[in-house]
């Protein structure tokens, strides 16, 4: 090879296909004699459904069918093999939430079958509703994952520790809002079900669908190629996927079902909100003794949703002292789920924004205590990484950021009546890697297949697999096709978590080892044949050709399989998750983040100036796509700091402002150059070093960014997002 | 949405002939807001008459006087050079609305008219007198961190969104108006009404009539004027409060002044008090205080939205700070 494959900033092999508009999103499927399915939502967010009138909707023009509780199918309630699954439609008159599915009205086309929804009348019993976090009505789930973990005694050393920060902190709900509306396009031919759905997990949608419906998992197939967008709202197969299915069976023609932008506020998750309360205990140079970080999140009531908030305290700093808890807090609002680094987003802020109060406590650079108290290895279990290079983040992004130009006095940096503020703050995301297959076929003309069924949604991953097959394979780029988002290939873990690239590419690598043994097997006893008798560990590949590590001689793969009159070989790989309990734990990605914000002193008006982000993320395969991936996340960030905020009427359970006019999401004006730069090496847990980069954006943004307009203003905003009147 | 019949309007007259006949027609014209709310149901007109290849969309006028034909776009005006150079402020908040893509599309007419961002008003579910006349405001009790500290009744307490109507009002900027009847001439701060106990009354329009002109007085050179829009995000977002200003200050005193408030009233809030104050009055802090004390005079907040009240006073202060220094 002339040069490496991966590592560079290759553009998008995707790319092409995308801006001319000819990649088929879930939207663009309109099967023969499709009919359409919109839904009908309550207007309550407790009670039952007392009575409902469906005639005038049925009477409607073009309406196919109206399907309520009274008439819908039996649906199974599904323990889900990639997290739980949002309970089943329409199964009964019973009402959780507000904007809670209750019909769903088939017609010829989507505007008689908006046009009838309207005419389905409803008579409500209702009952008060419970939906803000503090609401003493409602139930507690303790320990809802197992997870919470303590370490030391926290109450001891808080009671002896000479400098105590005592802080409660809120983030807002906040919706995911990919582009694309979510949308299904469902179609059965006899028993076989095929679904068009906007989905992050081809594999875990076909068996939730499966085991929903009561149908053998083979029937069912699941396609997802292309996705506008998840952030997550793609990693839980949601109740309007069901319905498409149900609908099409039940007026025996395929159905699409696309839901309206404020339908994506109520139907497909959320970021839950959370109040945290944080308790750390120090001595007067900065050593931190105690970490007590108990975190509430909100829940639906008759659901399950993982969501570890605390995490980044059990695993953030050296302080011998931590205890971790969490809380899920049911309540009448939509079932939540994950939102672009579920968890450790909302739970940063708060650790990382009472880290700067110890800091100012202190008297000490915000910077200088957290490189005091880094954590040389994990503070709970005491395992080493297996690799961290967070100082080098903290020392990278210092350096380019000019952190130690901050003047530490609050209020002390001004341009005319502009304040302006520095703030940091570090992060990490866990590691994740799950059970992922894939299949590698080389055929004679010299050209390689890759096919999984896990998906791209925008991130890169039909790039990257491209790139990393190339390499494994000896290939130049061009003659790698990856095929993706397809429940009918090998089965693939949910695109999430930062985890698919470790995951497929783990698969990659066994394949690919399956796939040279194969050729090996093949000439074996090849007279002709300079492989011949060769092992898989004695050969390494180059210039589409296989050739012994001992004596360079070789063939190619073409060469092969002409002498062998085969047209193609083709071969599957898998990878586990890495085993518990090792002395090394398993690692992901880091974060340092520098920000500077200008507040205006009179009119509250905060702007994020610059933003600085030095990540450690393990072997990077393609420096492009994983910028994107962080600058992305930042964006993300900025919103969730700034601007994002699900607002739900206490009074009614009512989201009042579930459209992109009333709910604000960053736009190009509040984004400033967005700086990243990669440190340290490949990570030794995976074969390709990887560590994932996709959730990193997120967190260490938000409190970056509150800590910069405490800098900027000397006022400390505890609850997301920080809007102008908390500063005016 | 509901199904309508639409009808291309050949002339001014006719069209107006055309919706003046059907109590459930309606023109259209940019249709940015307008078929926002028929999607929304919360507008089903049965009849829509698009009126916008009427030749109502010149520019013209003299040295005191701007005619602005209703269906000049938000661009078009914006990139006019007489309101480049003579009316800073109109420009500004033209710029300041919208995206570049909803303003190539609204026109200046429509945008007078465009109905409020309330959600409760845009949400048929919920309780709205603008909507339903009778059926109570859901605003008063629920997320209102938007809506208006001035001019708000307990019928509505609904914000205008428009920004290019708060520097029109400021100048004294008239609409003329053709219906059935005669035609006439309305200054913008006799044209919107304030809630009280008919939200669903927004102007003084009758059904069928159309604002076919503008007419904006051209401020005398030497005049300084200025839009600030205050907002959460940096740009396509509506006003929490906006000032528009205008300044003529000569050998260290204010000659004339215009001031308006946006995002804050009911309907564009004019502040004659403000600008009585300003007038013969040295440009400094203490008048630009109580000018910004005087606009806000009256003002009442509800639990989320309070804070416009003070924001508001300090967003006018900083738009006549920023003009006075600009000498």
């Amino acid at each position: 090879m002339d040069r490496a494959v991966v590592g560079e900033g290759v553009d998008r092999v995707d790319a092409r296909v995308k801006v001319s508009g000819r990649a088929a999103y879930p939207t663009d499927h309109d099967p023969p004699d499709v009919a359409h399915a919109v839904l009908v939502q309550s207007t309550i967010a407790a009670g039952r459904v007392a009575a409902l009138d469906t005639s005038a909707a049925e009477a409607a023009p073009g309406v196919l069918a109206v399907i309520t509780h009274e008439n819908a199918p039996e649906l199974c309630a599904a323990q889900g093999e990639g997290g739980p699954v949002p309970p089943p439609p329409l199964q009964s008159d019973r009402i959780v939430h507000h904007g809670q599915t209750i019909a769903v009205v088939v017609a010829e086309t989507f505007e008689q079958a908006t046009e009838a929804a309207r005419l389905v009348t409803v008579l409500y019993a209702r009952a008060e509703p419970v939906v803000d976090i503090e609401n003493p009505r409602a139930e507690h789930v303790r320990d809802p994952f197992g997870t919470d973990d303590a370490t030391g005694d926290v109450d001891k050393a808080l009671a002896e520790a000479p400098v105590r920060v005592e802080r409660t902190y809120r983030t807002a709900a906040n919706t995911n809002n990919p582009m694309g509306p979510f949308a299904t396009v469902a179609s059965w031919d006899g028993d076989e079900l095929t679904v068009h759905d906007c989905t992050q997990g081809p594999s875990r949608t076909r068996s939730d669908l499966a085991n929903v419906l009561k149908a053998p998992r083979d029937s069912v197939r699941v396609l997802a190629p292309y996705l506008g967008g998840g952030f997550g709202a793609g990693l839980r197969t949601w109740q309007h996927t069901v319905l498409a299915a149900v609908a099409a069976r039940q007026v025996g023609r395929p159905v699409k079902l696309v839901l309206t932008r404020k339908q994506m506020f109520t139907s497909v998750g959320h970021r839950p909100d959370t109040r945290q309360t944080l308790r750390i205990g120090a001595t007067r140079d900065g050593r931190i003794t105690a970490i007590d970080h108990e975190a509430w999140q909100t829940l639906s009531i008759d659901d399950a949703n993982y969501e570890h908030v605390s995490r980044c305290s059990l695993s953030g700093y050296a302080s011998p002292n931590i205890s971790a808890r969490d809380v899920q807090i049911r309540l009448h609002v939509p079932s939540p789920g994950s939102m672009r680094a579920p968890g450790d987003a909302q739970g940063n802020f708060a650790l990382e924004s009472a880290l700067d109060e110890l800091a100012h406590e202190l008297g000490m650079d915000p910077l200088e205590l957290r490189l005091r108290n880094h954590a040389d290895v994990h503070p709970v279990t005491g395992q080493r990484w297996s690799s961290n290079e967070l100082r080098a983040c903290y020392r990278t992004g210092a350096e380019k950021f000019g952190w130690s130009r901050r003047d530490p006095e609050p209020r002390s940096m001004r341009r005319g009546r502009t304040l302006v503020g520095y703030g940091m703050a570090g992060t990490s995301f866990f590691f994740y890697q799950a059970s992922c297959a894939a299949r590698i076929t080389v055929t004679r003309d010299g050209q390689a297949v890759v096919g999984s069924a896990g998906m791209d949604l925008g991130t890169g991953t039909y790039t990257v697999m491209t790139q990393l097959a190339a390499e494994l394979l000896g290939l130049p780029l061009g003659r790698v096709r990856v095929v993706l988002g397809d429940s009918s290939l090998p089965r693939a873990p949910s695109a999430g978590g930062s985890g698919l690239t470790g995951s497929m590419g783990s698969a990659l690598h066994d394949a690919r080892r399956n796939l040279i043994r194969s050729f090996l097997d093949l000439v074996r006893d090849d007279t002709d044949s300079p492989l011949r008798g060769a092992d898989v560990d004695d050969v390494r590949v180059e210039d589409g050709r296989i050739v012994r590590e001992d004596d360079g001689r070789g063939e190619s793969y073409t060469e092969i399989l002409t002498r062998h009159r085969q047209d193609e070989l083709t071969a599957e790989g898998s990878a586990e998750a890495p085993k518990e309990d090792l002395p090394v734990v398993p690692t992901g990605p880091y974060a340092a983040k520098f920000a500077e914000v200008h507040v205006d002193e009179d009119l509250g008006t905060v702007r994020v100036a610059r933003l600085v982000t030095a990540a450690h993320c393990g072997r990077v395969l393609n420096e492009k796509t994983a910028r994107g991936q962080i600058v992305g996340g930042t964006v993300g960030g900025i919103g969730m700091a700034l601007f994002e905020h699900t607002v739900t009427e206490t009074r009614t359970g009512r989201i009042a402002n579930g459209t992109f006019g009333d709910y604000l999401v960053a736009v190009n004006a509040d984004i400033p150059d967005l700086e990243v730069h990669f440190v340290g090496g490949p990570d030794p847990t995976s074969p390709n070093g990887t560590k994932g980069c996709g959730e990193l954006g997120v967190p260490g943004t938000p409190a970056a960014i509150a800590n910069a307009v405490f800098h900027a203003t000397g006022i400390r905003v505890r609850r997301l997002p920080i809007t102008l009147e908390q500063l005016l | 949405m509901r199904s309508f019949t639409y009808v291309r309007a050949t002339g001014v007259d006719e069209a107006i002939a055309e919706v003046s006949a059907d109590p459930e027609a309606a023109f259209l014209a940019g249709g940015t807001t307008q078929v926002d709310l028929m999607k929304d149901e919360v507008f089903r007109p049965l009849k829509v008459v698009d009126i916008t290849r009427l030749p109502l969309r010149e520019v013209s006028g003299d040295d005191d006087t701007l005619i602005v034909g209703a269906l000049t776009t938000m661009e078009e005006l914006a990139a006019h050079d007489v309101v480049a150079r003579r009316l800073p402020l109109v420009r500004q908040a033209l710029l300041l609305g919208a995206s570049p893509q909803l303003r190539h599309m609204a026109t200046v007419g429509g945008n007078l008219l465009q109905r409020t961002r309330c959600r409760y008003f845009r949400d048929p579910s919920t309780a709205c007198n603008k909507r339903d006349p009778g059926a109570g405001c859901a605003a008063l009790d629920g997320f209102h961190r938007m809506h208006a500290v001035l001019g708000a009744s307990s019928w509505c307490v609904a914000t205008h969104a428009s920004d290019v109507a708060v520097p029109l009002t400021a100048l004294g900027a008239s609409v003329r108006i053709r219906g059935q009847g005669a035609e006439r001439m309305v200054p913008l701060t006799e044209f919107y009404r304030v809630p009280g106990e008919t939200p669903q009354v927004e102007n003084v329009l009758e059904h069928g009539e159309m604002i076919t002109h503008l007419e904006i007085p051209l401020l005398p050179r030497g005049t300084r004027s200025g839009y600030l829009k205050v907002r959460d995000r940096a740009s396509y977002e509506f006003a929490l409060a906006s000032v528009a200003a205008a300044l003529l200050i000569d050998g260290g005193t204010i000659r004339a002044a215009h001031l308006a408030l946006g995002g804050v009233g009911t309907v564009p809030w004019r502040v004659p008090r403000a600008e009585e104050l300003l007038r013969g009055a040295a440009p400094d802090r203490e008048v630009f205080a109580a000018a910004a004390e005087a606009a806000l005079s009256g003002a009442v907040g509800l639990p989320g939205n309070g804070f416009k009240i003070e924001l508001g006073r300090r967003a006018v202060v900083r738009m006549l700070s920023i003009l006075s220094e600009e000498s």
